[in-house]
């Protein structure tokens, strides 16, 4: 290992390190992103949850680039920001993790139609979590199932897109030359 | 390189042991913080605004984009129907011009029967303006970032206004960047008068685009397009600032409709009525 690592050009080594942060990196562009006004009517009401995808899609192909401590810093990001109580986010996105990296055999070399069939399962359970959690914590109380359903739904239909796209950068940068 | 099989393993069940124990405790610290954030701790309410201040410029720039398309978008909405609204327009002109001159009389008869009176006049409110750069919260909380701070004199507290009426209020500030609880969110009580007869109301949030007004008095006869503005009670809001329309009422609460409504809300204004004194203590309680 440390031969052919001594054979490196800087621009690899470069690389090298672009790709080992490659998915914490997209994960909080993706943050970010799902923080911008779209000025779409009706949307920021039911945004997807793009850092639960984020962390589901990194939990499956590359679970030693993303794991538990990334995992909390980005849910504690997430929730400082959106103003959500403190601590909700970082177990939701924690527990994902948790159920995929338990399941890796289940997920390995699996077409792309069973991971987002599981993804349903999964995100079902963590937004349940989430809306739970800050029902019980927040001062306000419950919010509308209603809402938590069509952000769910639409969290969903969001997956295929920003995996396609995580796959492609990551694609991208493994072609080494 | 070559290893002993055994030592291979006892590395594997040492790296999920740690796994294992990170998880563990992490989950744990979830939990300690969801407690620390119940208590409502000006530590929480620090890191908040820090993580803000440190993500506006980002979000200034990401939000670009969407803004331009927004902006091009309406302005070729504007230009299909820029006839009829210009022959529109004409008309309003006129008769506003009617109504300026009889809103000049008033308002000198009004200073004159002031003067008379001996009334102080109320505090005149400074504004700074704002870009909205982030609308963070999704299905739970609705509030968003603005890119005015404790550097342009924003406090919590303060009324945010955008061009038709009241949007929300300043519950965290930082340097450089600030939160506006939307009148909207689930969390949102402010006091308001309703109609021409000036009944008092709570208008509500409950994280839908139509608050709702409770603790309606007895007797009163709320009607839907009535108008609803601040009444300035308990010192959060200065009165007169236009709130929404009443778009359907019972007895018991009726529902608005603001006047801002979330997905347009681009620029903002920060009213400083110089309330924020009396707010102080009342801060916080939500």
């Amino acid at each position: 290992m440390t031969g052919i690592a001594q054979r490196r050009t800087p621009w690899q080594k470069f690389e090298a390190r672009v790709r080992n942060i490659l998915p914490f990196g997209l994960t909080v562009v993706v943050l970010l992103f799902g923080l911008t006004p779209t000025y779409i009517p009706g949307l920021a009401q039911i945004t997807p949850m793009y850092t639960l995808v984020a962390i589901y899609f990194w939990a499956i192909y590359r679970p030693d680039l993303l794991g538990y401590g990334l995992g909390f810093f980005i849910g504690i990001i997430e929730d400082l920001l959106t103003g959500a109580p403190l601590g909700v986010g970082a177990l939701t996105l924690l527990l994902t993790q948790w159920v995929v990296f338990n399941q890796q055999k289940f997920f390995h070399a699996k077409p792309f139609a069973i991971t987002w069939f599981a993804f349903g399962f999964v995100a079902f359970g963590a937004a349940l979590l989430k809306w739970v959690c800050i029902g019980l914590v927040a001062k306000s109380g419950f919010t509308p199932f209603g809402d938590l359903f069509a952000s769910y739904l639409i969290t969903l239909a969001f997956y295929p897109v920003i995996a396609w796209l995580f796959s492609k950068a990551q694609n991208g940068l493994t072609i080494v030359p | 390189m070559k290893q002993p099989t055994g030592q291979i393993s006892r590395l594997g069940t040492f790296k999920y042991l740690a796994q294992r124990f990170a998880f563990l405790s992490l989950i744990g610290l979830t939990f300690a913080l969801m407690l620390i954030g119940k208590a409502d701790t000006v530590i929480v309410e620090r890191a908040r605004t820090a993580a803000s201040d440190a993500v506006t410029p980002i979000l200034r720039v990401m939000a670009e984009p969407a803004s331009t398309i927004s902006e091009f978008i309406t302005n070729l909405q504007e230009l299909g129907a820029i006839r009829s609204q210009n022959a529109d327009l004409r008309e309003v002109n006129a008769r506003l011009l009617e109504w300026q001159a009889v809103a000049q009389e008033l308002e000198n008869e009004n200073r004159q029967l002031r003067a008379l009176l001996g009334t102080v006049n109320e505090p005149e409110a400074r504004s700074v303006s704002a870009r909205v750069v982030a609308d963070s919260g999704g299905a739970f909380a609705q509030s968003v970032l603005i890119t005015a701070g404790g550097r342009d004199g924003v406090a919590k507290g303060q009324a945010v206004v955008a061009g038709e009426g009241l949007a929300g209020r300043i519950t965290q500030a930082g340097f450089r960047s600030a939160r506006a609880l939307l009148i909207t969110d689930i969390n949102s009580r402010i006091p308001v008068r309703v109609g021409e007869a000036g009944d008092r109301a709570i208008l509500a949030g409950n994280n839908s685009p139509r608050p709702r007004l409770i603790y309606l008095g007895v007797k009163s006869a709320i009607a839907p397009g009535d108008r609803v503005v601040t009444s300035g009670d308990a010192g959060a809001f200065p009165p007169g600032l236009p709130v929404g329309r009443v778009v359907a009422a019972d007895e018991a609460s009726a529902v608005i409709e603001p006047f801002v409504a979330r997905d347009r809300l681009q620029y903002v204004e920060v009213l400083d009525f110089g309330l924020t004194g009396i707010l102080a203590e009342t801060a916080g309680a939500k």
